[in-house]
């Protein structure tokens, strides 16, 4: 819905991201903000802000397979296992910069995620999820028994660089992240209202549908593979660059499983989702992780119980309650409380 | 309207507790250990009951006035074996007032976490991978490291093989984890095998949340020997497996400390476990139950019966023990003022030749070159409903020496 008295004159403007003066506005001045808050963010915050922004790129991309496509997928952290491994084996091993690296890892785990995608051809639903679990375990098999890779061991990796220039601090790596972020952010919103986006929902809502209509589902669905993994590869290698190591340990089925919840908790099919669902369930994750020694501490008698426990029961239990309550994700919430803004002083 | 009294009659009651809590933390001299460790992961089976003894001792010093008046505060964070959530938990906690030491549970966390600690110039605690051994730097390990600890359990397995009249060397098979921790062991530990003549067939690897082991097991039917690696109740499964195919009453299973323990794997599959060794640093089963500090901390603070004791609960006392004399001697040192992490990393090289752990463990034998906290080991085996004590104190190989890191 349209703010009041705002029209739509040409196509141009009926297909505009950012449509209004007041969008502008709101858009440069939350860019600036995040281009500063370095400067005056404590270091806590900004790792903090790194993490959910390289979460961020990686569950885009699972918005884009599952949410929008309809393919579920809970392979997303072996195909950023495959870009975080390629990117730190191009620049340790050959001494390829990383910012050749990196676009080239998107397009590894991309391709290695077109295998993963093989198999919608066939299967969908409950069974594509298995087939993807499969996929999963499969890749990691293969990653952590290479040679290359450091096996088990995993390998160091230097952090990113310009001249002598080198990101090696949170303040530093927070502005790459920022920007691939911003970029990729703008490419997914992009690319739903395309013609390549609308055959996405269109094979979600129906695929025999879709194919009567005339569309190659089968390509489409490898596209959507093929983009979801490619954005796990982008978010696999800013981790390692970051974190300056890289071990198969680090990518596991539950972050799978937290990546679907991310999505159902901020609206499946929803680019702005894909920010609350993940900025959602970090934040809880981080009142989790810091609230229990806190709670420890207030009251002895619970001794470590509340960080044995806190953490997995807050994640179901807010996954429960949003499957109940709210199945269409905060992003409808949100669209609720913008248009309700939007008709004031009439009633939504 | 009676809710919205209730809600903020509970709001304004939790205020004050926290404002009452605060100036606590506030007043008193205190220093901090921060533990990343895994409750709620693959590890989670042992490691809440070793933090459990850590919380415990702390409480303990901490009731009686603390060590030299400094009081002791403990940070359990759940990191759930995530590598992401645990250097997230450990930038929080970094800037913490006197943080002295960091505990690392997991083997890929204490890699990824060690140019962080080492940058800030703490002292960090990690379980006992080989690599901070042979390069020494501020990662000090829980006990003996694990090669040492498989070549001491080779050691056994050629005495046993001979004590039962066979000639020549037994054939081992391996089984662990498919994971870093799974192979660690074999770096220096096949070298040692080689070096005594014991012929180690092809490792087997199962993924962690393996339901069945048969396969793997299955490939090992020609071994004298099977060592299995694996955090309990992982281990005891292997061998409940092992019990079904009928290889227990062929093949001698050895298992290293994270192995069956007492309460859980022991109890589980009691009947298939019967004979099982294990290969530890630091008492279990009979032993521990026995020990007077074990004993006091369990029944005060965990208030059940002894039996009922985890066998690993002596470690998480180690790495409480261990820190209170590092910091008994860095006050000593430097004052509570001047106390940071180099000083700390200062006393805890200082720690070598003494019985810090009160017999929990072997002598310590921290020191400016050398990251083990001992060099001995215990074997242990399932007889009944508990483990009894096969062996005292044995000397373990220096395999560190023998794989090149």
């Amino acid at each position: 819905m349209r703010p009041c008295g705002v029209f739509d004159e040409t196509y141009e403007k009926d297909i505009a991201i950012v449509r209004t003066r007041g969008h502008w506005l709101l858009l440069i001045g939350s860019l600036l903000f995040l281009f500063i808050l370095p400067l005056f963010a404590p270091y806590y915050l900004l790792n903090l802000t790194n993490n959910i922004f390289i979460t961020v790129i990686v569950v885009l991309g699972l918005q884009i397979v599952t949410g929008c496509c309809g393919q579920i997928s809970f392979g997303q952290p072996a195909f950023m296992a495959v870009g975080a491994f390629f990117s730190a084996v191009l620049t340790t091993k050959f001494g390829i910069s990383f910012w050749i690296a990196l676009p080239l890892s998107g397009i590894a785990a991309g391709l290695v995620g077109l295998i993963g995608g093989a198999p919608s051809l066939r299967i969908k639903g409950f069974y594509l999820a298995m087939g993807t679990i499969a996929i999963f375990y499969l890749t990691m098999w293969v990653i952590t028994h290479l040679h290359i890779t450091g096996g088990h061991q995993g390998l160091s990796v230097e952090s990113p660089s310009i001249g002598s220039f080198v990101f090696d601090t949170d303040e530093r790596i927070y502005y790459i992240i920022l920007i691939i972020t911003i970029i990729l952010t703008f490419f997914a919103r992009n690319l739903l209202r395309s013609r390549v986006g609308r055959v996405f929902v269109a094979i979600r809502d129906n695929d025999l549908a879709a194919e009567v209509m005339g569309v190659n589902t089968f390509y489409y669905k490898l596209l959507a593979f093929f983009i979801s993994c490619f954005y796990a590869g982008i978010g696999g290698s800013l981790f390692c660059h970051w974190y300056t190591v890289v071990n198969s340990e680090q990518y596991t089925l539950i972050h799978g499983l937290n990546f679907i919840g991310m999505i159902i908790v901020g609206g499946l099919g929803s680019i702005p989702g894909v920010f609350f669902g993940v900025i959602f369930l970090r934040l809880l994750d981080e009142l989790v992780l810091f609230g229990s020694p806190f709670l420890t501490e207030l009251i002895p008698k619970l001794g470590i119980a509340p960080a044995a426990s806190l953490g997995v029961m807050v994640f179901g239990l807010v996954l429960i309650i949003f499957l109940i309550f709210q199945p269409r994700g905060l992003a409808h919430t949100w669209e609720i409380l913008k248009t309700s803004y939007r008709i004031y002083p009439y009633k939504n | 309207m009676k809710k919205i009294r209730l809600i903020l009659f509970g709001v304004f009651t939790l205020c004050c507790l926290i404002a009452w809590s605060m100036p606590t933390f506030a007043k008193e001299k205190t220093v901090a250990f921060l533990s990343l460790s895994d409750f709620t992961g693959p590890i989670a089976g042992l490691a809440v009951d070793i933090e459990k003894a850590c919380e415990d001792y702390f409480t303990y010093i901490n009731e009686n006035g603390g060590v030299d008046g400094v009081k002791i505060r403990y940070i359990p964070i759940d990191t759930r074996y995530d590598v992401a959530r645990a250097i997230s938990g450990y930038k929080r906690y970094r800037k913490t007032n006197k943080l002295l030491v960091a505990n690392a549970v997991s083997t890929p966390i204490g890699k990824a976490l060690e140019p962080l600690f080492n940058r800030d110039k703490l002292v960090w605690l990690v379980a006992a991978d080989g690599e901070f051994v042979a390069h020494p730097k501020r990662g000090f390990l829980w006990g003996n490291c694990y090669q040492d600890g498989f070549s001491a359990a080779l050691d056994w397995m050629a005495a046993d093989w001979k004590s039962k009249g066979n000639s020549g060397m037994p054939t081992v098979g391996y089984m662990g984890w498919d994971s870093a921790y799974g192979r660690e062991l074999l770096r220096g530990g096949k070298e040692y095998a080689e070096k005594i003549g014991v012929n180690l067939l092809k490792p087997e690897y199962f993924p962690t949340g393996t339901m069945d082991h048969s396969t793997y097991l299955t490939r090992l039917k020609n071994a004298n020997y099977i060592w299995v690696g694996g955090i309990d109740p992982n281990p005891t499964n292997v061998i409940r497996d092992a019990h079904r195919l009928g290889m227990t009453k062929t093949i001698q299973f050895v298992c290293g400390y994270w192995g069956p323990a007492q309460y859980l794997g022991v109890r589980l599959h009691n009947k298939a476990l019967q004979g099982t060794v294990v290969t530890v640093f630091t008492i279990r089963g009979t032993d521990a139950q026995k020990h007077p500090l074990i004993k006091k901390m369990w029944l005060k603070y965990r208030k059940k019966p002894i039996n009922e004791l985890p066998g690993p609960y002596g470690i998480g006392l180690g790495w409480a023990l261990h820190f209170e004399a590092a910091l008994r001697i860095a006050l000593k040192d430097v004052g509570y003022k001047k106390l940071d992490g180099e000083a700390m990393f200062q006393a805890y090289q200082k720690l070598g030749g003494r019985d810090i752990t009160q017999g929990i463990q072997g002598i310590c034998t921290y020191g400016p070159n050398e990251r083990r906290a001992s060099k001995v080991v215990r074997f242990y085996q399932v007889k009944g409903k508990e483990l009894v004590p096969i062996s005292g104190w044995v000397k373990a190989p220096d395999s560190i020496s023998l794989h090149k890191f």
